[in-house]
């Protein structure tokens, strides 16, 4: 019989206990309680944004939507190679007489020699596992992640992107 | 007379694999006799990803996103031992900032595991509040991890011979100031759940692990802690410079319940996250000016064989690389604490009541993603 009662007891108290720090955290997130409790600065204010209307900051360098510069692009091929997916797809041939052999990548991007035409750059951020590795690898930086993330397309082939011609709906933001 | 011509028979149910409780796609085959479960066989290959036969073909740095993904709650730890076990292969030698950030990014991790770990479980048990102030917090580690390297989940981080990118001064203050602020949280958090009645009468001598069983089925982590043994491979077999910390291993002190038992477990876990906070604030007053990467050739090509284990957030992940000489490794094994957690499902949950067995299974804290590689 006591110990009936001590349960009782055991459980209102306990969860009196939980219901106090929700109700603090209440009243502390609609602002009708200010001053600090038992040491606890309960709550810290309002933690969710309303989503599709505010936009979170994303850091410059969150590794989202891939774009490549393709002036900048020297065709060195090194990231298709150090892409543990394989979604890069590079085409280049060697530049033919009566092209400019001189040319070379504008100064944002090192102006390093020109020496291959690029006929076709594609990644398939379908299959792209956002891992960074080809952007490091990159000598002229003209690939690059960029904080861009709200890209889904109703076809997946829609996703193929070809940097050459590269026209979306949304216009890109720059890197 | 009516018990005599009453049939009875065992009945075979299906748990999960869309169970919300499973933690991933786990299926367990459960066989009950009305409430009481009388086998459990968990049916793992769901979220298997073909890792380790897909890493023989990949260079070794290529290997590290997918190291990130068998343990996607805690990427860092993952990583981490991957890295560590290839640096021992090239006998690499790690600059002192890089120890340090690696431990703090490493601990950072352990902090947001054992949140999501606290928060899912007490959703499973039927509490839904404190799961909002573990993601609330969880929430700004994972800010500070898309700010150091880029990602929120999977970071491709940590790198032979050291990290990625340098912390700014921002992000220093950012983690000292996370430190300050979390302290006080963590302890509401404990407030909140740890002595709630309904909690610990559901975790209470549930699922009881003895010493000898945790030795024998080879558990480790909060796991092996829970039950009460003292082992935890930052302190006997330490890596990264762990042994210039001053920290305590956490175990089960059966403060409430048996030891042993999903509260003691779950507890584990809790207190380590102090022990967490301690590490990392000890690693930022350390931090010294240097290189926060060694000189790693490009290309990596080595031989020879090695194993190395590392203290996970679910326990000691081990990795066993074999190197041929070419830049791909024969060999990528990865040894999975959560695997052995899984193994001891049929054991423990016979003869438990059949709501027990979410209780149970959220107090081992499985990742599917480690347990299927």
């Amino acid at each position: 019989m006591k110990s009936y009662f001590k349960n009782i007891f055991e459980a209102i108290s306990t969860v009196s206990t939980g219901m106090k720090i929700t109700m603090r955290t209440f009243l502390k997130t609609n602002g009708l309680l200010k001053k600090k409790l038992n040491g606890y600065d309960y709550g810290t204010g309002h933690v969710t944004i309303s989503y599709p209307e505010v936009k979170d900051d994303l850091p410059l360098n969150s590794r989202n939507r891939l774009f490549n510069h393709v002036e900048g692009c020297i065709s060195c091929n090194q990231c298709a190679v150090i892409c543990p997916v394989d979604c890069i797809e590079i085409e280049s041939r060697k530049k033919t007489d009566d092209e400019d052999s001189s040319a070379k990548t504008p100064p944002e991007f090192k102006s390093k020699p020109l020496k291959l035409k690029l006929l076709k750059f594609d990644i398939d951020e379908a299959l792209c596992c956002f891992c960074g590795l080809c952007t490091e690898v990159c000598p002229t930086v003209c690939l690059v992640h960029t904080p861009e993330f709200e890209y889904s397309k109703y076809d997946r082939d829609k996703l193929n992107y070809d940097y050459l011609n590269f026209n979306d709906d949304n216009p890109f933001p720059k890197a | 007379m009516a018990e005599s011509t009453l049939r009875t028979e065992e009945l075979t149910i299906n748990m999960g694999p869309q169970h919300p409780s499973t933690h991933g796609v786990l299926r367990v085959e459960l066989l009950t006799d009305g409430e009481i479960i009388k086998g459990a066989y968990p049916d793992i290959g769901y979220l298997h990803r073909c890792f380790e036969k897909h890493s023989e073909t990949r260079e070794y740095i290529q290997v590290i996103p997918f190291a990130d993904r068998m343990d996607y709650l805690a990427a860092m730890n993952m990583e981490l031992g991957y890295c560590l076990a290839l640096e021992k292969l090239m006998d690499l030698e790690i600059p002192d900032r890089a120890q340090h950030l690696r431990v703090v990014v490493a601990e950072l991790n352990r902090i947001a595991s054992h949140l999501l770990a606290f928060g899912t479980y007490s959703i499973d048990l039927g509490a839904f509040t404190p799961f909002l102030y573990a993601f609330r917090d969880r929430e700004r580690i994972l800010n500070i991890f898309e700010e150091i390297s880029g990602a929120r989940l999977l970071y491709n981080y940590i790198r032979p011979g050291g990290v990625l990118n340098d912390f700014s001064k921002n992000i220093e203050e950012k983690i000292s100031e996370f430190c300050k602020y979390f302290i006080p949280q963590l302890d509401e958090m404990n407030d909140l759940l740890s002595g709630n009645s309904i909690f610990v009468q559901r975790t209470c001598d549930i699922g009881v692990i003895s010493k000898d069983m945790a030795v024998s089925y080879g558990l480790s982590g909060p796991n092996l802690r829970g039950s009460g043994i003292r082992w935890d491979l930052r302190k006997s077999q330490p890596y990264c410079g762990y042994e210039k910390y001053d920290f305590d291993v956490c175990v089960g002190e059966a403060e409430k319940g048996t030891l042993g038992d999903c509260w003691n477990r779950y507890y584990v876990r809790m207190k380590e996250m102090y022990q967490s906070v301690r590490i990392i604030e000890q690693a930022l007053t350390q931090l010294e000016k240097g290189a926060h990467t060694a000189r790693a050739p490009k290309t990596i090509k080595v031989e020879g064989e090695v194993y190395y284990h590392t203290e996970c957030p679910r326990g000691a992940l081990g990795y066993h690389l074999i190197g041929d000489g070419s830049k791909r490794p024969y060999r990528v094994k990865a040894k999975s604490p959560c695997f052995i957690s899984i193994s001891t499902l049929d054991e423990m949950c016979s003869g438990m009541m059949l709501a027990d067995i979410v209780a149970y299974l959220g107090s081992i804290d499985i990742v599917l993603g480690e347990v299927d590689r």
